[in-house]
């Protein structure tokens, strides 16, 4: 057992399983835990092929930069569409009539009522889990590969180097899903528009984090900075919905003023 | 062309953000292949962030003001 290389790919892995998982977790408290599960079991399997068949020399087969931009250009796409969607309705500028507000109410009502809803399977959230277990997984597989390989020297052997990345690896995950299943409940309690908009808020943080090391940014802080990335867009979007507040309150004023000077005008007219 | 719509409105659903988010790739490819350009690699993270921030602000703004 090499302890060094064991701490060392934990403490990686810890940091891509809490990635993935975050995402997992977000997908499985916003849409369904069913969705969630499906496509995070779907990614482990695909996972498990591709390790299964290319074993160590996965390193050189699979271009993990070009798989992080496709992925974080995809995330980006879904983030912004979610944090527009969350900011609008904020601000309390999006429309009354919107399906997918009707939708959500007739869930709450059957909920109220005591109803079991089947949770249908969403192409959204399998879609979201897959892709984020998939490159998490694959970034893990990496460094279990690279770490345990770079442990070899005339004494220790390669194989026993991976096995102890690998060990240490497994240690994370578990540790992950454990913490990620304390903190479901809790997550519960938290309004449903502030799980989408903290969604929406984290997957254009992710995006653009991948996407950067898509294109070869070095991210000051390495990881870390997905911390800065996430206070950057939270701080964004609250003066964004700051911005529409006051465009809201602005078309009201302006909407009364008309409405006063219409009825003025009448009773001047009778 | 329905698979199409389908596929759009799964991804994205706003043509502000898709349009915004190709030209950001466009520009940070550039970057990353055209070596008269390689100077402002560096600056690759902080034209994607901005780019991000802009192309947000963009599409809220057509959003509530162009209907």
């Amino acid at each position: 057992m090499q302890w060094a290389v064991a701490i060392a790919a934990f403490l990686a892995s810890a940091v891509e399983f809490v990635e993935a998982f975050t995402i997992v977790l977000v997908v499985g408290v916003t849409i369904n835990w069913r969705s969630s599960l499906v496509g995070a079991f779907a990614a482990a399997a695909t996972l498990a092929v591709i390790v299964g068949t290319l074993g160590v020399a996965l390193v050189q087969f699979v271009p993990l930069d070009a798989l992080r931009l496709v992925v974080g250009i995809i995330l980006i796409l879904f983030g912004m569409k979610w944090l527009k969607k969350a900011i609008l309705r904020y601000s309390g500028m999006k429309a009354l009539h919107d399906e997918e507000a009707i939708f959500e109410e007739r869930m709450a009502e059957l909920r109220a009522r005591g109803e079991s809803i089947a949770p249908r399977l969403q192409p959204f959230g399998v879609a979201m889990s897959y892709k984020a277990v998939l490159l998490e997984g694959l970034e893990v597989a990496f460094i279990v590969i690279t770490f345990g390989s770079s442990a070899a020297t005339s004494i220790v052997s390669k194989a026993s180097g991976i096995t102890s990345a690998a060990l240490g690896a497994l240690i994370a995950g578990i540790l992950v899903i454990l913490l990620g299943a304390l903190v479901r409940a809790p997550l519960k309690q938290v309004p449903e528009n502030t799980l989408k908009f903290i969604v929406g808020v984290m997957l254009t943080t992710f995006g653009t984090f991948w996407t950067g090391e898509g294109f070869g940014v070095a991210w000051p802080l390495s990881d870390a900075f997905l911390i800065v990335l996430a206070a950057i867009y939270l701080l964004a979007s609250f003066v964004l919905v700051t911005w529409l507040k006051q465009v809201k309150q602005q078309r009201i004023a302006l909407a009364n003023a008309n409405a006063t000077a219409s009825s003025t005008r009448e009773e001047v007219r009778s | 062309m329905k698979v199409i719509k389908a596929i759009y409105d799964f991804i994205v659903g706003d043509m502000v953000i898709l349009v915004g988010v190709i030209i950001t790739v466009i520009i940070l490819a550039l970057l990353n292949t055209v070596s008269a350009l390689s100077a402002l690699r560096v600056a690759s993270g902080y034209i994607l962030v901005i780019a991000a921030l802009v192309i947000i602000t963009t599409t809220l703004y057509c959003e509530t003001h162009g209907k």
